[in-house]
């Protein structure tokens, strides 16, 4: 429930003028409007206090409000539904459904629909609870313009990434023409593919005010390596659903557990009455 | 800008209109977006809807915010923001607050 309020309550044999020169008999007030009063109109006849529970939010914005940490605290609750975090975990689901494909079927292109599909069928279903679930209980908001430019940067980053990403595997298809030995290619691949999972995920929990993506770019960036150096260092072959399992399971705890919470702690909120006008 | 203008030495003035804790609640949310729909106020001051819509209606008044109805769909929407004179306004009356607090040592 919150802290509690003490509220001196009084009554007062008297009046005081309001700044707008309306005469207020005040029956309730608090010991910051009693020290305001002039003392030769104020005739004390009676007190009493009151112990009343006060909603945080409305403490936390009555009291020199930081706005800067209003700011981030309003824009880290949408990314506290857990839903980024299972999206991210599901992706490497997927990720590793392509591996079994391209194994079973000794296809690349069978794999690499298969991904595809799986990632577009995420993001919509993504995007559709946000909506479906989010929306009703948060509400919505438009960022002021130096979030804004945070969320571009990270589009960005994203960017960047998804084209570095198609770089190195072009590298790879070309790395007997480029002089580029297999060997080598098995060990410099998967630490591209860290690299650029900690330096996107690292940015995104800057930019997103969002700590916790620091750890997932270690997990995510683990996969490239986990896959492949054992193989080619001990030849020992861990199977990719157990490689990406592995890593994805923390990321998809936290985001189930995250979504769990999120539901019971955010109700939705009922249709506000005609009279407010305030139809969402 | 509705200002306590009474009391003697050391009394400063504070825009009465704020100060009132829901709407510092409302406009100090709405201060760090840009604009923001009912449910989000909603949530973020734990007020009721009637509430809301009452301190949405005297704060429309003064001038420091704009609401704008508007569809999604089918679904009404309100978009609410700050006005440029409801972001100073906010800005001065911190200002009053701090200065107001400054005497007081820790």
């Amino acid at each position: 429930m919150g802290r509690l309020v003490y509220s001196l309550n009084v009554s007062l044999d008297g009046f005081f003028e309001t700044s707008d020169k309306r005469l207020d008999y005040s029956r309730r007030t608090t010991p910051t409007s009693i020290r305001e009063l002039p003392l030769d109109r104020l005739c004390i006849t009676e007190y009493s206090v009151t112990k009343t529970p006060v909603d945080e939010r409305m403490t936390m914005a009555t009291q020199l409000p930081n706005l800067k940490a209003l700011e981030r605290q309003a824009f880290a609750k949408f990314y506290d539904d857990g839903l980024f975090d299972l999206l991210l975990g599901l992706m490497m689901i997927a990720l590793s459904l392509g591996a079994v494909i391209q194994d079973w079927l000794d296809s690349e292109s069978a794999a690499f629909a298969v991904m595809l599909a799986a990632a577009v069928a995420l993001v919509i279903s993504f995007k559709v609870l946000r909506v479906r679930l989010v929306r009703p209980r948060l509400g919505d908001f438009r960022p002021g313009p130096e979030r804004r430019h945070r969320i571009a940067a990270t589009r960005l980053a994203l960017l960047g990434s998804f084209v570095l990403g198609v770089v190195a595997f072009g590298v790879v298809g070309v790395a007997g023409g480029l002089g580029i030995s297999p060997a080598a290619v098995e060990v410099l691949l998967p630490l591209v593919w860290f690299v650029n999972a900690i330096v996107v995920l690292g940015i995104m929990a800057y930019l997103l005010d969002v700590p916790r993506f620091y750890f997932y770019g270690v997990l995510f960036g683990l996969v490239g390596p986990l896959l492949i150096w054992p193989d080619v260092l001990w030849d020992v072959r861990i199977p990719p659903p157990l490689a990406f399992g592995i890593l994805a399971a923390p990321i998809l705890a936290i985001g189930t557990w995250k979504l769990v919470r999120f539901l019971k702690i955010y109700p939705v909120h009922g249709a506000p009455e005609p009279e407010t006008n305030l139809g969402d | 800008m509705a200002t306590d203008d009474r009391g003697g030495a050391g009394q400063v003035g504070v825009d009465r209109l704020i100060h009132e804790p829901a709407r510092l609640a409302i406009m100090t949310n709405l201060f760090v977006v840009e604009s923001a729909n009912a449910t989000y106020l909603l949530q973020q001051t734990g007020l009721t809807w009637g509430n809301l819509g009452s301190h949405l209606v005297k704060l429309e008044a003064a001038g420091y915010l704009s609401t704008d109805k508007s569809f999604r769909g089918k679904q009404p929407q309100t978009t609410i923001a700050l006005t440029p004179v409801g972001r100073a306004a906010l800005l001065v009356y911190r200002r009053q607050l701090f200065a107001a607090l400054d005497p007081i040592s820790e």
